[in-house]
């Protein structure tokens, strides 16, 4: 217990205060965790961090300053575009996802009409086998292999079409996406984040290229804060974020698709029906 | 007070710290006298002295954009203290998660029709209403009233 009182906080010890037992700060940087407070320190100021968390009761100051210093990480990620750069490719990740659920929920209405159209002429006819059996198969591979094509190329001209101009505009649209998603976070999202997909798809996002790579990596805020020790570590609070593992169950489910396709598909033969 | 060598009004910097503005003011491309509030904002949350060092750390190219991105984030940060910017963040994470879960299921679907087993029913999937499942905002960001996401529900905190 002795140790554990003379024992500075990260705050104290990097700016050579005397760490007194009611230090605003220690309950939020441990001294085992110099990193953090550096980070926050850089981009906000010891002052800066009271006088924001200073007006909050205790519950509410424990969340700020863990985005306070989630924000801090971020800006010493990247230095440039800060979390405004995180905010434009979640936005950029949204408008792809959604296209690509477009695309699959349109390809299944058309296998729905044609399943429900199968059906009534099985009770017209029950014997005759449809062509639509035989042909289901291989307008869906068509689909699944263009539209992963399609990602990849756009993925590539969206990044790589990058220019400051748009951005500053950008800027202002991610604002009113801000003031958007407050106001709206409460209700469904889905007008606001229809929104937010008019405004990616109307502009192209120039966003550097450490900031496509390195936000696959992220980790969701609540996760990411609470795992200060990995982040001192190695900074691997942004490895494995959900993006990352969606990714993989995509293509996986592709694969399989891919797979078991080829497998149905063997299974019918051709036949003339009248 | 003679300002003969300075054409040019002084930065919206300059104006809010009071003093004079220099040719070589880091601020003046950045901070226009016409918007004095997105100075007066950055100031306040991250200080003129660490947004002087911010910028000095980064390319000049690359200022304009550090500039609007802090600008961005002591707009949100004042908004909301508590959360600033990164309640967006969340926001947006969770609607990719959504979204994903949605596209996968939407797969499966396929893959059902594809091998010509019995679809599922119209509106049937339970993902899809799945609005607030593992949902850990804090009460301002969601309507729910069960309190599992109160104060967030960071376990690994």
């Amino acid at each position: 217990m002795t140790l554990k009182a003379s024992q500075a906080c990260a705050a104290c010890k990097y700016q050579r205060r005397r760490c007194s037992s009611d230090c605003p700060l220690a309950p939020y940087f441990p001294a085992d965790q110099p990193r953090l407070f550096q980070n926050a320190h850089k981009l906000f100021g010891r002052s800066n961090i009271l006088s924001i968390i200073k007006p909050l009761d205790a519950e509410r100051r424990a969340e700020a300053m863990r985005s306070i210093i989630y924000e801090a990480n971020i800006r010493d990620r990247y230095p440039v575009h800060g979390c405004l750069g995180v905010v434009c490719q979640l936005q950029y990740q949204i408008w792809q996802v959604e296209a690509e659920l477009r695309a699959a929920q349109a390809q299944l209405d058309m296998y729905r009409q044609m399943y429900y159209q199968q059906q009534l002429s099985t009770v017209a006819a029950d014997d005759v086998p449809s062509q639509l059996e035989l042909g289901m198969a291989l307008p869906y591979i068509d689909a699944l292999s263009l539209l992963h094509n399609n990602n990849t190329n756009d993925d590539d001209d969206a990044v790589a079409s990058y220019s400051y101009n748009s951005y500053s505009s950008l800027y202002m649209d991610a604002r009113d996406v801000w003031v958007e998603d407050t106001h709206a976070a409460n209700n469904n999202n889905g007008s606001s984040m229809a929104f937010q997909s008019q405004l990616v798809a109307s502009q192209p996002l120039e966003i550097q290229q450490e900031v496509v790579r390195d936000c696959d990596e992220m980790h969701p805020f609540f996760d990411t804060v609470d795992d200060r020790q990995s982040y001192v570590d190695s900074k691997e609070a942004y490895e494995s974020s959900s993006e990352e593992s969606l990714k993989d169950t995509t293509q996986s489910i592709e694969h399989v698709g891919e797979n078991e396709l080829k497998t149905a598909a063997a299974c019918f033969t051709l036949t003339s029906v009248n | 007070m003679a300002s003969s060598s300075y054409s040019n009004a002084p930065c919206a910097a300059c104006k809010c710290l009071r003093r004079k503005c220099m040719p070589d003011c880091v601020f003046a491309p950045y901070f226009p006298p016409e918007e004095p509030q997105k100075f007066v904002n950055v100031h306040k949350i991250f200080g003129a002295s660490n947004v002087s060092k911010l910028l000095n750390e980064v390319l000049p190219h690359q200022r304009e954009d550090a500039v609007n991105s802090l600008a961005y984030e002591a707009e949100a940060r004042l908004k909301d203290p508590v959360y600033g910017c990164v309640g967006a963040i969340s926001v947006l994470q969770r609607q990719v998660m959504r979204l994903q879960r949605e596209l996968d299921a939407t797969n499966a679907d396929l893959i059902r029709y594809a091998c010509n087993e019995m679809p599922p029913q119209f509106g049937a999937r339970s993902d899809t209403n799945e609005q607030n499942s593992g949902f850990y905002f804090p009460s301002q960001w969601n309507n729910n009233n069960d309190g599992s996401h109160e104060g967030g529900e960071s376990s690994s905190m």
